[in-house]
């Protein structure tokens, strides 16, 4: 398809019906491998596919729960007191452990480590006795399904010592 | 041939997508995404890093994070836009020794292609990653408002990413395409797109296969952005309001207030009614606060009323007003209406553009995909995937054969795109049937007597054989013309016939329609007519076997086992040809149970071992 444009010119040639009809045949020819190797690449594909499909039909389902999990987080770190938050603490145990049945794993954050976008995303920048450049606190976990992170680990990062 | 890669290369986000098959399919990248943040980026420990992984350390990066180039490329220094863009731009630009602009990224400075350039070689790895082949060649999409400069621009920063540029498209006439709209007369088309941070009318021209652009439109700074923002504000006067408390100072509440207000938007686009639930947002001097509010799409429609309205009068300006401002068309000049960008998702915005042009707007494609796949589709027309020739029809109404019981039993379901064979082996109902009856008809009914006949014929010459023994294959084969070949043949003797129809295809859309919705109308009861079919059937076979069986086990089964089996048989017999398909279903059952028996009991007769009348057993007496 053509669009109006003055950069556009077409080339007009002369050919006998011969060679139009040679041609033709060649670019049907040409369509129709293409056609049939496009239908087996899809059928191998098509496994592939749905190996993927199970691993991860889970997915929008864990990725919910990931929130309700931040949750827990915040509530048990809220109340600073292990006795009292126990009963949840247990309760995030569970939950955790139901989902790594389902290939979920927490993604692992030390503070001091340089700061890593490919499993790690930076909320903010904060002043730090830790090196500049490294994870200074983890706000939120991270978690990976079927080792492909889906919800990076959100950090504070430092910016050094305030000068 | 390698395949041709279709970009669309936007201002926040970028798309792919390759034909295959002769379908547009778009690809995901590296991260599994099927989109991929505009984005680049130098580390602080000086790694080069590219979409989403740039987009994660933007906070802390902002000096070194590229974005939004999309605003600077083929563009003067001294361009307004860029003088007003400079303002909010977290990186540095500058004027490059030709006028144009450059980009300080980590130690040294940049142009705007090369920037477009680092996010197209991400595309291009990814996909050849994808693809399994090497990519050489693109299309590339561009605002249809760009200048030759900035095509230009934008062509040079595909080949530095290694593509040869086939060809530069507008992003409109890429959307057109994906809905296949360059097939048109003589239309008038226009194109909403409401992305993320910018807003773009187009005016299209369609005919002989050319697509004009008769007028552009828009705001570049209004965008899906803009509407997040609006509901962060209110949410935080809310909370403001109810507990005294300001979030908007607290920037890990407010993270989570701003994802959780996105979350909402998206889900209001198909609910009336969304809560948002953050647990612990904050604390004060009397402990942990909670953030709990529900939001409903009224409330939501009524913040962004002015933005939508806005978007409204733009296009209708950009139709109405007389060149070269607009269009100078008539609003009901206008055929059709498409519908670009994410936030078109929304029902508001749909139902706004709809009433102003007083029609449906397309819009089955996934907004935030249809330009990549428009570019795919253009890229398919340049290798030759694309042909009118090759546009293959499908076969409306299932073809089907008749069955024992006068059941339609389906060979080519509805919708299956032709040209295509199926194959299936059918058998004999009665001991020694030497012909069988082909019974071609097309419908949705479950009851050949329902469906309309297209064929019928005889295969005969069948060898004499016990029921379900010989092995007749069909073939129903629909060549592109619509043209139904159906034919019977007889493995054992060679014997066929063939018939061939030529009107498989031929019913009016309305003759169809009505057959479709009369299937429908008679869904249960069809499909309770089959169950009994299948019953019967069930018993007639399980009567056979049964039969059979007796006949076959002689002594080897005890009279009392036979005498109930026979009982069985003579109960089944009674209920099968009557309409109590509860008591068909239960003979059945009762006799195929009582039917095990018999196999048990020549299973045990089979293993008792031989006993010989003259051999010594251990401790018995013995005569000489």
């Amino acid at each position: 398809m053509e669009e109006k444009d003055k950069n556009n010119a077409s080339d007009i040639t002369e050919e006998s019906e011969l060679q139009k009809l040679e041609r033709e045949r060649d670019e049907y020819l040409e369509g129709w491998k293409r056609a049939k190797a496009d239908f087996i690449n899809y059928k191998h594909d098509e496994s592939r596919r749905v190996e993927e499909m199970i691993a991860f039909s889970n997915k929008a389902l864990i990725y919910e729960l990931i929130t309700v999990l931040d949750s827990f987080h915040i509530a048990i770190t809220s109340h600073n007191n292990a006795k009292e938050t126990k009963g949840l603490s247990i309760i995030l145990g569970q939950l955790e452990e139901s989902l790594k049945r389902f290939g979920l794993e927490k993604i692992t954050v030390t503070p001091g480590v340089p700061f890593d976008p490919n499993t790690q995303e930076a909320i903010q920048e904060v002043v730090s006795d830790k090196p500049a450049g490294t994870v200074d606190e983890e706000v939120s976990r991270g978690y990976a399904l079927h080792n492909k992170v889906i919800r990076p680990a959100r950090v504070q990062v430092s910016k050094g010592q305030a000068s | 041939m390698s395949k041709i890669l279709g970009i669309d290369l936007g201002t926040t986000n970028s798309a792919m997508a390759v034909m295959e098959g002769g379908e547009p399919k778009v690809l995901e990248n590296a991260e599994g995404n099927r989109t991929t943040p505009s984005i680049v980026a130098i580390s602080k420990s000086g790694e080069r890093l590219v979409g989403l992984l740039a987009k994660r350390q933007s906070v802390v990066n902002p000096k070194n994070t590229i974005f939004s180039v999309k605003r600077l490329i083929g563009r003067k220094f001294s361009d307004p836009y860029v003088l007003e863009d400079k303002q909010w731009l977290s990186y540095e630009i500058k004027e490059s020794e030709h006028g144009g602009v450059s980009i300080v990224m980590g130690d040294r400075s940049y142009t705007p292609e090369e920037i477009s350039a680092m996010v197209l070689q991400k595309l291009k790895a990814d996909a050849e990653a994808k693809l399994g082949e090497t990519i050489e060649e693109a299309v590339i999409t561009v605002p249809a408002y760009f200048d030759d400069s900035q095509r230009q621009a934008t062509k040079n920063a595909g080949e530095i990413a290694g593509f040869k540029v086939r060809r530069i498209v507008n992003e409109p006439t890429a959307a057109a395409l994906a809905y296949g709209l360059n097939k048109k007369k003589d239309e008038k088309i226009v194109v909403y797109d409401f992305g993320g941070g910018t807003y773009d009318i187009s005016i299209l021209e369609v005919s002989d296969g050319t697509v004009e652009v008769k007028a552009t439109g828009g705001d570049t700074h209004l965008g899906g952005d803009d509407f997040d923002k609006r509901i962060i504000e209110y949410l935080v006067s809310e909370y403001k309001k109810n507990e005294g408390i300001d979030l908007s100072k607290d920037s890990l509440a407010l993270q989570r207030l701003k994802e959780a207000a996105e979350r909402a938007k998206h889900e209001l686009s198909t609910t009336q009614e969304s809560e948002i639930n953050l647990p612990y947002i904050t604390s004060d001097a009397s402990g942990p606060k909670h953030f709990l509010m529900k939001l409903t799409r009224s409330k939501l429609e009524s913040l962004v009323e002015d933005l939508i309205e806005r978007s409204i009068k733009l296009v209708k300006e950009a139709v109405t007003a007389q060149s070269p401002k607009g269009a100078g068309l008539e609003l009901s000049a206008i055929n059709e209406v498409v519908l670009v960008g994410g936030q078109t998702r929304m029902p508001a915005i749909q139902e706004a553009v709809k009433k102003l042009f007083g029609k449906e707007p397309h819009k089955g494609i996934n907004p935030d995909e249809v330009v990549a796949v428009g570019a795919a589709v253009q890229a398919g027309i340049l290798q030759g995937d694309v042909k009118d020739i090759l546009l293959l029809d499908v076969t409306p109404l299932t073809l089907s054969i008749e069955t024992l019981g006068s059941v339609a039993t389906p060979m080519i379901e509805k919708n299956t795109t032709i040209p295509t064979s199926r194959t299936q082996v059918f058998s004999t109902a009665a001991d020694n049937q030497t012909s069988v009856e082909i019974h071609v008809g097309q419908g949705e009914r479950s009851m050949m007597v329902d469906n309309k006949t297209l064929a019928r014929f005889i295969l005969d010459g069948i060898p004499p054989s016990a029921r379900g023994v010989p092995q007749v294959e069909v073939i129903f084969d629909i060549d592109a013309n619509g043209i139904l070949n159906v034919s019977a043949k007889d493995k054992a003797s060679g014997k066929s016939q063939s018939v061939k129809i030529e009107a498989s295809t031929s019913l009016s859309k309305e003759e169809i329609e009505k057959l479709k919705q009369e299937a429908a109308k008679f869904a249960s009861e069809d499909a309770k007519k089959k169950e009994f079919v299948e019953a019967r059937n069930q018993a007639e076979s399980l009567v056979y076997l049964a039969e059979k069986s007796l006949r076959e086990s002689g002594e080897k089964v005890e009279a009392g086992v036979k005498e109930s089996v026979q009982k069985n048989i003579d109960a089944l017999k009674a209920v099968k040809d009557g309409d109590d398909l509860p008591a068909i279903q239960s003979a059945t059952q009762e006799l195929s149970k009582e039917l095990q028996k018999i196999g048990e009991a020549m299973y045990n007769k089979k293993e008792e071992p031989k006993k010989e009348p003259n051999e010594p057993q251990p401790g018995s007496n013995q005569s000489v």
